[in-house]
């Protein structure tokens, strides 16, 4: 066992505080990233969502709810074998008349909504989407209906001037900003009138899912004025856009930066003390001619064991919280939100150890002879 | 072993230390140009009432203090005129230290105490410092305690533990700042006796600083400092003639 380590378990009371400091700021980190994760994961429902593999748009989408039209001729640039079937898909906002008074910004998106069609979300059932198929039919999700002022399917009301009916409900797709309405292709381009032969999106399917981000890069290379993105790429960069566009991403930001401050400022105290209550061991050590980097790296490891101990504090208690969090609030943790939480407590931990290491400079063997 | 260490070179020379503290009205000559020989295979004490400038001595000689002027000597290495580096590299060669403080560390047994000296000074491996430091511990009369820590051993195993940190590396040189006033007679008398014995055994050059008379027995050599003049006290015939001699009584402080 290493002598840092036999330390830190000795004086395991000395050094808890800066345990539960390091576990702490992970804590605040992981659990602020999860949080912001899981909020605007909201955004990119109609990727994540649908079955298309690769997502064509105009270069100057920064996210998916924010399309532009695009000619549905550039269907002949991803015609390639790998690529089994291309479906276009028209998007934009309108405002849907509530029959309960008063306007509200809706999303409408429009997909092919044939048996074999794979632009629909999948929770469109095969009867949602056969009700689909009749003229001015959608979909709303249910938790929605107050915003939409509608009580019941069946119920009818106007979207930008045309006549939509609500022909069924799904769960667990609310919106962000404006309630998601699910349609047919030709529904969504009555209501919102794009130029002819002008879609928002082209939705392409592989053969083999595999091969969606070779297909992408090729296409990406020759082709410019057009921007190919597989589905996760997609996704990411609608979140990211949400994410830098809205401040709730620097407030949380912030938030976790002080989390971490107090963690750095909290395990440099608890190093501090240790190192100062071993001056006089290290003052003999430096008599004895051994050199003063041993001593710097004693109290680095035991940094690097503090960090280690937080991080192993911080992981149940993370989990935890998800769990209870995920009551009220949607919490993701992808396994790089954890890597990256660990990796920069870990490194608040160490620049703790680097900042604890001045303290060094008190040792000195002469101070030993009275 | 070592029976002419007086015949051979001495290892340790000074000549003209002198040493001050502070400037002007505070200003207090602590070493007034001593001058000291010490040799291989003897214990050699340095006595003197408190405050007279032992430990300055002590620091001085074994490369931790810089003399205002005066030359130090050691295996004929001009010590003060090396860079800090080369005297740290001296020590790390050639010096073992003990203090009057055991300064252990509190949660490292005493094996790790020792080991720790060979791994980090000499970047010995594991199994090598493991295996020197039992052996020395037993030497030390301390093999049951090699995994207690310092809060379970008696002041007397501590500085047993503390001399064998000093010795562990087969130093040329150690230097003793009163290992002995914390400790009671019988456990001072242990641990001058382990000097002595490696001095005599080992042939190193010991220099140890105590003011408890009953120790001149068992030194080789004894110094005496006052207001820092140094003269040579009492001392002892070489150890092959010891049986015989007398030995003279120490004026008490
Ligand atoms: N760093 C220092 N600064 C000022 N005075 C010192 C310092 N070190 C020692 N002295 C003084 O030098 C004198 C001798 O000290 P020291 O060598 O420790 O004596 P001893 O070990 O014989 O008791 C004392 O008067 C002490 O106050
Ligand atoms: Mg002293």
């Amino acid at each position: 066992m290493s002598y840092a380590l036999a330390t830190l378990w000795y004086e395991r009371a000395r050094f808890f505080p800066g345990v539960l400091a390091v576990a702490f700021s992970a804590l605040l980190i992981a659990l602020q990233c999860g949080l912001l994760l899981g909020l605007f994961s909201i955004v990119s429902i109609p990727i994540d969502e649908s079955q298309a593999h690769i997502w064509i748009a105009h270069p100057e989408v920064p996210s998916v709810d924010l399309g532009r039209p695009i000619p549905e001729a550039w269907l002949s640039y991803i015609a390639m074998p790998e690529i089994e079937r291309v479906e276009p898909c028209v998007e934009g906002f309108g405002y849907w008349d509530k029959p309960t008074g008063g306007m509200e910004l809706c999303l409408v998106i429009g997909t092919r909504v044939g048996p074999d069609a794979f632009g629909p979300v999948r929770r469109l059932t095969a009867e949602h989407r056969a009700l689909l198929a009749q003229p001015g039919a959608i979909v709303v999700d249910e938790g929605e209906f107050g915003r939409l002022g509608i009580t019941k399917i069946g119920d009818t009301t106007e979207i930008v001037g045309k006549q939509v009916r609500v022909v069924g409900t799904v769960t667990g797709l609310r919106s962000l900003a404006g309630p998601y309405v699910f349609c047919s292709y030709e529904t969504a381009r009555t209501i919102l009138r794009p130029p002819p032969d002008q879609a928002t999106f082209l939705l392409a399917r592989c053969h083999n899912p595999a091969d969606a981000r070779a297909v992408v890069e090729r296409v990406n290379k020759y082709h410019r004025k057009i921007m190919a993105m597989t589905a996760e790429d997609f996704s990411f960069r609608s979140r990211w856009h949400w994410l830098t566009k809205t401040k709730a991403g620097i407030a949380l930001g912030l938030a976790a930066l002080l989390g971490l401050m107090v963690g750095a400022v909290v395990t440099y105290q608890t190093l501090r003390s240790a190192t100062t209550a071993s001056l006089k061991e290290y003052a003999v050590l430096r008599a004895l001619g051994i050199p003063r980097w041993r001593m710097m790296l004693m109290v680095l490891s035991q940094s690097f064991w503090v960090g280690l101990a937080g991080i192993a504090v911080a992981i149940p208690l993370i989990h935890l919280l998800a769990i209870v969090g995920n009551i009220g609030a949607k919490v993701i943790l992808p396994w790089w939100l954890w890597v990256g939480a660990m990796a920069v407590t870990m490194t608040v931990a160490l620049l703790s150890g680097l900042l604890a290491l001045r303290t060094l400079r008190h040792v000195e063997p002469v101070t030993l002879l009275r | 072993m070592y029976h002419d260490g007086v015949l051979t070179a001495p290892t340790l020379q000074a000549w003209d230390l002198c040493r001050s503290f502070g400037t002007g009205e505070m200003r207090t000559d602590v070493l007034r140009e001593v001058s000291i020989d010490l040799y291989p295979g003897q214990l050699a004490l340095l006595m003197g009432p408190s405050g007279s400038g032992k430990s300055t001595l002590l620091a001085v000689l074994s490369g931790l203090l810089h003399p205002d002027s005066g030359r130090v000597t050691a295996l004929n290495h001009d010590l003060w005129s090396m860079s800090e580096r080369q005297r740290e590299d001296f020590r790390l060669k050639h010096c073992g230290f003990v203090f009057q403080g055991y300064n252990l560390f509190p949660a490292l047994t005493a094996r790790q105490q020792l080991e720790m000296v060979l791994r980090w000074g000499n970047g010995a491996p594991a199994a090598e410092a493991r295996d020197r430091a039992d052996r020395l511990l037993g030497m030390l009369g301390l093999s049951r305690k090699a995994d207690l820590r310092p809060t379970q051993l008696s002041g007397g195993e501590k500085q047993r533990v503390a001399v064998g940190r000093a010795l562990i590396k087969d130093p040329t040189f150690v230097f003793a700042d009163e290992p002995t006033a914390a400790l009671d007679w019988k456990h001072g008398e242990q641990v001058v006796e382990l000097l002595r014995n490696a001095a005599h055994d080992a042939g190193a050059t010991i220099l140890v600083v105590a003011h408890d008379a009953r120790m001149i027995p068992h030194a080789d050599r004894v110094f005496h400092l006052d207001d820092g003049v140094l003269v040579e006290g009492a001392e002892r015939p070489l150890p092959m003639f010891a049986a015989a001699a007398d030995v003279p009584a120490y004026e008490a402080l």
